[in-house]
């Protein structure tokens, strides 16, 4: 069987993609220069080529008439099942330190923190996705991403980080989010407006009277909230490939759109840059309630250390 | 002054009937506060020719917040094409956000060619960018908007106005201009109280019912005085409601004079605004 044909049959199971792709260009299967943007290969995983597209925005959509009720006291019982858990395992001494959760530390390990060119590299990649939600089709992607994250009025760390690079590093920056972008409009190619697109929507939820801070930040969002049905999507936006850990964050973001708007979404998602794959969840009870263990087994971790 | 209540993911019939609930027979803005308050500024600063604008954020947080001057960014546009992109769509005159971003955009680099603008103006900085920074504005606006429009859920029957004006308010006989920031008027129906509500990113801080209360005597400063200030801070999720009645009136005064104390003598310890807060 040819590589290719492996890697197609092996789509649905992203983490599978890229553990077989990656032992693909190990092993020289697929001969030609492709896989890693830089000959020390101590750049991020890209993909060789143009990915087949996957319909990540059929999938978010799927059949409205099929879309399930907005559940109003959903939100409710979820915030007072996290403050009980709280004030379980923090007890009445909560108002100093302020532990603040985010994703990346919602693992059972040790968090870490992506180099500066990487994050550098996801922030790029994000000002694009905003660029092509204005319907911008980027001419020349890292010119058009720099020019953005200068001008965003964020990030200035990062800005300062890009004015550093010399100019190896900057080429072979920009070869790296080129390669990312071609992903990303292979399997985003056009977002109607009448889905109400939101980039950069932020979250912090405060929690056992503020002591507690729940933050995130959704790259997409989709659909309007307010119906009796639930029609919002979430998407998350990332350049490594997808893993154990998306998924938690997957559920992390649907509970911290649930308390902040009440009404929790219809789908999250997350898409990888880095080969295309793509995970969509559709947002069940469970995995709200999963979510919440997460954050509680978070707050204890933060708390203890 | 009295924090009426902390709404969590508060719905819009659920704002209007706050809004509107509060109760109040007589002006709590009297001649007597406003000729007060304008003279005590006059005091403070009045010496001074520097131009000084005083608003919520110097009463809470204190008047020297920014280390680095004034510069357009895709974040500090956001809002001022926001709020006319929350107009049209609330109207009905564009179809998304996302086109009424592009269009009000468009327009402004229109008047910046023209010549309409003056410099440093925001159209002029449009006027002057590349595509990507006019994509990325237009895609934080209508992001903006449509979190205004998705929390208060403007109707044609008048119940709910957004995209409204900020207050100002220029102190007579001095340099100093009083600015509140407004988002939304809330009147559910003729006749009923007004209530006035802003929007803010992140949390509500320790003194978040302190700058409810200074936006809501510049508005009343300035002709809209409201029965009930709301604060929105919709990445938490949370609503401030606080009623805007004679003690509140005077804590906000005292806020602003305390800022102008501040303002005018800023090695001075402790600070003035310290002491109002406590």
């Amino acid at each position: 069987m040819a590589p290719h044909a492996r890697i197609v049959e092996r789509r649905s199971d992203p983490c599978r993609i890229s553990l077989a792709r990656r032992s693909w260009l190990r092993t020289g299967e697929g001969g030609g220069s492709a896989g890693f943007v830089t000959r020390g290969q101590h750049t991020a995983f890209v993909t060789p080529a143009t990915p087949a597209a996957t319909d990540l925005l059929g999938s978010l959509r799927g059949t409205p008439a099929l879309r399930p009720h907005v559940d109003r006291g959903l939100a409710g019982g979820l915030r007072a099942w996290l403050e009980d858990g709280l004030f379980e395992r923090l007890g009445t001494g909560v108002t100093a330190p302020i532990v603040r959760i985010s994703p990346r530390l919602l693992g059972s390990g040790p968090p870490v923190a992506g180099t500066a060119t990487a994050r550098l590299r996801g922030a790029l990649l994000v000002q694009l996705l905003r660029l092509r939600v204005a319907g911008l089709e980027p001419a020349s992607p890292f010119e058009d991403a720099v020019a953005a994250l200068g001008a965003s009025g964020r990030d200035a760390e990062l800005v300062s980080v890009l004015a550093d690079l010399d100019i190896d590093d900057r080429s072979r920056l920009a070869a790296e989010v080129a390669a990312h972008h071609t992903v990303l409009a292979t399997t985003l190619p056009s977002l109607p407006a009448r889905w109400s697109p939101r980039c950069g929507v932020r979250y912090a939820i405060p929690l056992a009277g503020g002591a507690v801070v729940l933050r995130g930040d959704v790259d997409l969002a989709l659909g309007a909230s307010g119906g009796s049905r639930a029609c919002v999507c979430l998407v998350d936006l990332t350049t490594s490939t997808l893993g154990s850990a998306s998924d938690a964050t997957l559920a992390y973001l649907a509970l911290l759109e649930t308390l902040r708007t009440g009404e929790q979404p219809l789908r999250v998602a997350a898409l990888s840059t880095a080969d295309g794959a793509t995970v969509v969840r559709e947002v069940t009870s469970e995995l709200l309630a999963d979510a919440v263990e997460l954050v509680l087994d978070a707050v204890a971790r933060s708390a203890a250390a | 002054m009295t924090v009426v209540e902390r709404l969590c993911a508060p719905t819009c019939d659920v704002l209007l009937a706050r809004a509107s609930s509060g109760s109040r027979d007589h002006d709590v803005v009297s001649a007597r506060l406003r000729s007060q308050l304008a003279a005590r500024l006059a005091d403070s600063l009045g010496a001074d020719r520097r131009r000084h604008r005083l608003d919520a954020f110097a009463a809470e947080l204190g008047p020297a917040r920014f280390d680095a001057p004034f510069a357009w960014s895709a974040r500090a546009a956001r809002r001022p094409i926001g709020t006319s992109v929350a107009r049209d769509v609330a109207v009905g005159a564009m179809p998304d956000a996302l086109s009424a971003a592009a269009s009000e955009i468009e327009r402004l680099c229109d008047r910046a060619h023209r010549g309409l603008t003056r410099r440093g103006a925001l159209g002029a900085w449009l006027a002057a960018a590349p595509s990507a920074t006019r994509a990325l504005c237009a895609v934080e606006a209508s992001t903006w908007a449509e979190r205004l429009v998705r929390l208060v859920e403007p109707t044609h029957d008048g119940s709910v106005a957004v995209g409204i004006p900020d207050a100002w308010f220029e102190v007579p006989g001095t340099t100093i201009t009083l600015q509140g920031r407004l988002d939304a008027a809330l009147r559910p129906a003729e006749g009923a109280h007004l209530g006035l509500l802003r929007v803010r990113d992140g949390l509500p801080g320790a003194r978040a019912a302190d700058g409810l209360v200074v936006d809501a005597l510049v508005a009343a400063l300035a002709g809209r005085c409201p029965t009930r200030m709301l604060g929105a801070w919709p990445d938490a999720g949370l609503c401030l409601v606080v009623d805007f009645d004679d003690e509140a009136a005077r804590r906000a005064a005292r806020l602003l004079l305390a800022c102008a104390d501040a303002l005018a003598a800023p090695s001075a310890a402790p600070s003035p605004l310290e002491a109002v807060a406590a």
